[in-house]
């Protein structure tokens, strides 16, 4: 304290200590009263689910019987289970290819949509449409799409001389295909870009534009800087939903298929839910869902520590 | 109203929301009894159901006997079930779509074993197929109840045998003549795409249980005390199925198979000519599909053919279908049986499954007219049910976890060219010490 320097101190005045009256401990109450609705929803849907999941990980728990304590015998186990790793690289895959390119193209949309062009708004609202159409019917309007023999996308193919692939049934092609469906429901993420781009200060565009900047270098220089908090955003969203895929494989999987073909679609959810429902290990499963709580976790520090370099916020 | 009031009043109404949400444990649960004068209720869950309305209709008749309510939920999504089994409020009957759950849920705790339900509803054990039945046996214990059951035979399309330059009323006798019969009937298009395939032996799905056991084997001993995932005939079944996919090409069958029609409309392939020969169940026969849906379709129905060398194996059926549990949180346990005892017998069984053309599991209900009414192709599958090689799928408390890694490996055999035996033997290698283990050997 002694280092600074006293203009700094001048006016500041500490907070006043807390005084429990009989006021302020009846305003505690009454607060604590209409907080409680939340506090009883987390304390008993949230956290207490996690920790009886942190417990049951260190159990051989099925499902009525008592638990019975195996220490880390369920993460040992999963360390030698093919398909537990299977499942990590199907989800890694997702994450480190369908979010970045998630994001690219939601900013280039957003780009686009941010012009000032006759039909603006009608653009927009084509462009959000499909993310409003429920998981299922759009993942099942896809299967129709890349239908190899009568869908829309190999007809299309066809007709410029591209063989199309088998898609749903081809495991090289499963997960691109459903990148592809993820990437036509994208209209939450182009909204969000889009609203920071409405943010981006137009006298710093003018200021560029007078010094003789061209639109790639406003681009580069302003507006991607100006948007980068709402890249971080999106991107420790997109990869937290992502690590958590789970609906559109259920559906190509119809249920009792799950992972096909060739456990190609055996994302990290889906194995869990498999353990979980199906195998009736919930120890296990538990096991898997704190490993991916960590895996996020770590990440998720991971980008946030990095963001620092590339994320330039305003004011 | 002053603050101190507020707070009292505000806090009380919190916690009877509270007690509203939270309540209902040490209730009548399921079987409600909220006052004099008010009718109990059973509730139902049926983990299928094509029809919905007659099966709701079907329990009504049971209500109006026993002067109950009967709610049925058909069809009850399959991640439903086990949290309802752990938790306080499970239904009173449980129709399961298959044996395979069963056993596991009885080892877990959550569903009863029912000699004593057997005995008090006066079920007629001998009355019921064997086949059926077996899978519901664990030891001397019985699990589960058989209700319904299917069967599947090997449907051909006379029409195109004809086309092929083949009897149309001659099937194939052998595994080895379907092979043959399956070449003279699959057509490709110029550019080597197929335009008509002779029989996919994983269509619509895995049909691995029935050639199996036309080889001579399952993948458990026969009385499910032992794994034989890797034994010869399940070696044998899955290299005879990888033979169509290595003649004609697996992306070529892929690409084939993608543009198929749905199951059970007109455009379905059995129906629409792209697929001479099939292995399909019982209910094709009935009035909901083939006879509605392509009422011109020239077809014949027979038994699946054994492998040449083994005609004794000829009739070979698997039974499989829907089993019914009492699930142990059940809150009134003789209510439950009571309607389990009326569900088993004969009559309804007879009642439900010609409504739906599926098999009974009770000879009585087999000589049910109504059965014949369903023509001379259902027969075959009523006829099949006694024959001396028909069998049931052999489930254990570990089938659904081995269940998937076999389908699996069907996969990776079929579609990628794996090895059968290597293939198998990685599957035995992980599941015998985890299937000793939970059978306590």
């Amino acid at each position: 304290m002694e280092n600074l320097p006293e203009r700094n101190l001048v006016g500041f005045k500490p907070p006043p200590k807390t005084v429990w009256t009989k006021r302020t401990k009846a305003d505690f109450r009454t607060g604590m009263l209409f907080l409680s609705p939340w506090l009883i929803g987390f304390f008993a849907f949230t956290l207490y689910p996690m920790l009886i999941s942190l417990y049951y990980s260190f159990t051989i728990y099925h499902s009525k019987r008592s638990p019975e304590w195996v220490w880390f015998q369920n993460y040992t186990d999963l360390m030698t289970d093919d398909k537990f790793w299977i499942s990590l690289n199907n989800t890694l895959y997702m994450v480190a290819i369908a979010v970045p390119l998630g994001l690219f193209a939601s900013f280039i949309c957003a780009l686009l949509l941010n012009l000032k062009v006759r039909g603006q708004a009608f653009y927009r609202v084509v462009y959000f449409l499909p993310s409003i159409v429920p998981t299922v019917a759009g993942t099942i309007l896809f299967l129709w799409l890349l239908n190899p023999q009568v869908g829309l996308v190999n007809t299309v193919l066809e007709k410029i001389g591209i063989d199309g692939p088998n898609w749903m049934a081809d495991p090289n092609w499963s997960k691109p295909a459903l990148i592809l469906l993820g990437m036509w429901g994208m209209g939450g993420t182009i909204i969000i870009y889009l609203s920071g781009l409405q943010d981006v200060p137009q006298s710093l565009i003018e200021a560029a534009e007078l010094d003789g900047a061209n639109w790639f270098q406003r681009l580069w220089h302003i507006t991607i800087p100006m948007v980068s908090p709402i890249t971080l955003f999106n991107l420790i969203t997109g990869m937290i939903g992502m690590f958590q895929y789970f609906a559109q494989a259920y559906v190509v999987g119809g249920g009792d298929s799950l992972g096909r073909p060739l456990n190609s679609t055996l994302f990290y959810s889906v194995y869990l839910y498999q353990n979980a429902f199906l195998f009736l290990k919930m120890g296990y499963a538990s096991a898997m869902a704190w490993i991916l709580f960590i895996i996020i976790l770590l990440l998720t520090l991971l980008l946030l520590k990095v963001s620092d370099r590339f994320t330039h916020y305003s004011g | 109203m002053n603050r101190k009031s507020f707070s009292i009043l505000s806090i009380l109404l919190m916690a009877s929301m509270l007690l509203t949400a939270c309540g209902g444990g040490n209730q009548p649960t399921s079987t409600e009894e909220s006052g004099a004068g008010e009718q109990k209720v059973l509730r139902v869950w049926i983990q299928w159901g094509d029809n919905p309305q007659q099966i709701q209709e079907l329990f009504d008749k049971y209500g109006a006997l026993a002067g109950v309510k009967v709610e049925v939920t058909a069809p009850i999504e399959d991640d439903k079930v086990l949290p309802a089994l752990t938790g306080s409020n499970p239904p009173d009957v449980l129709v399961l779509s298959g044996g395979d759950a069963a056993k596991s849920f009885y080892k877990e705790g959550l569903v009863d074993e029912l000699s004593g339900a057997i005995e008090d509803g006066n079920i007629d054990m001998e009355d019921m197929f064997e086949a059926p039945l077996s899978q519901c046996r664990q030891g001397d214990l019985i699990v589960c109840l058989p209700w319904g059951t299917d069967a599947y035979a090997l449907f051909w399309n006379k029409d195109l045998f004809e086309a092929a330059g083949l009897d149309p009323e001659k099937p194939p006798a052998t595994m080895e003549e379907l092979v043959e019969m399956a070449d003279q009937l699959t057509i490709t298009n110029p550019d080597g795409s197929i335009k008509q395939f002779g029989f996919i032996p994983d269509f619509d799905w895995s049909h691995t249980d029935l050639y199996v056991r036309n080889f001579g084997g399952f993948w458990y001993s026969d009385d499910g005390s032992a794994l034989t995932a890797n034994s010869q005939p399940m070696i044998d079944a899955l290299t005879w199925q990888q033979q169509f996919y290595t003649k004609y090409g697996v992306d070529n069958i892929q690409a084939f198979r993608s543009g198929f029609g749905e199951y059970g409309s007109p455009d379905a392939p059995f129906y629409a000519g792209k697929v001479a020969m099939m292995v399909e169940g019982e209910w094709q026969v009935g009035p909901n599909f083939i006879p509605k849906l392509k009422p011109e379709l020239n077809y014949g129905v027979t038994a699946f053919p054994p492998p040449a060398d083994h005609p004794e194996r000829a009739g070979t059926i698997v039974n499989q279908g829907t089993v019914v549990v009492i699930p142990s949180g059940a809150v009134d346990k003789e209510a439950s049986a009571n309607l389990l005892a009326w569900m088993m017998s004969p009559e309804i069984v007879a009642e439900e499954f010609c409504f739906n053309a599926n098999l009974p599991t009770s000879k009585k209900a087999a000589e049910d007219p109504c059965f014949v009414e369903l023509g001379d192709k259902f027969q075959v599958f009523v006829d099949l049910m006694a024959s001396p090689n028909a069998y049931a799928m052999i489930t254990t408390p570990i089938s659904f976890e081995l269940n998937d890694a076999l389908a699996g490996a069907e996969e990776a055999i079929l579609y990628t060219g794996a090895d059968p035996k290597e293939t198998l033997d990685a599957i035995q290698t992980e599941f015998e010490p985890k299937f000793k283990e939970l059978m306590g050997q």
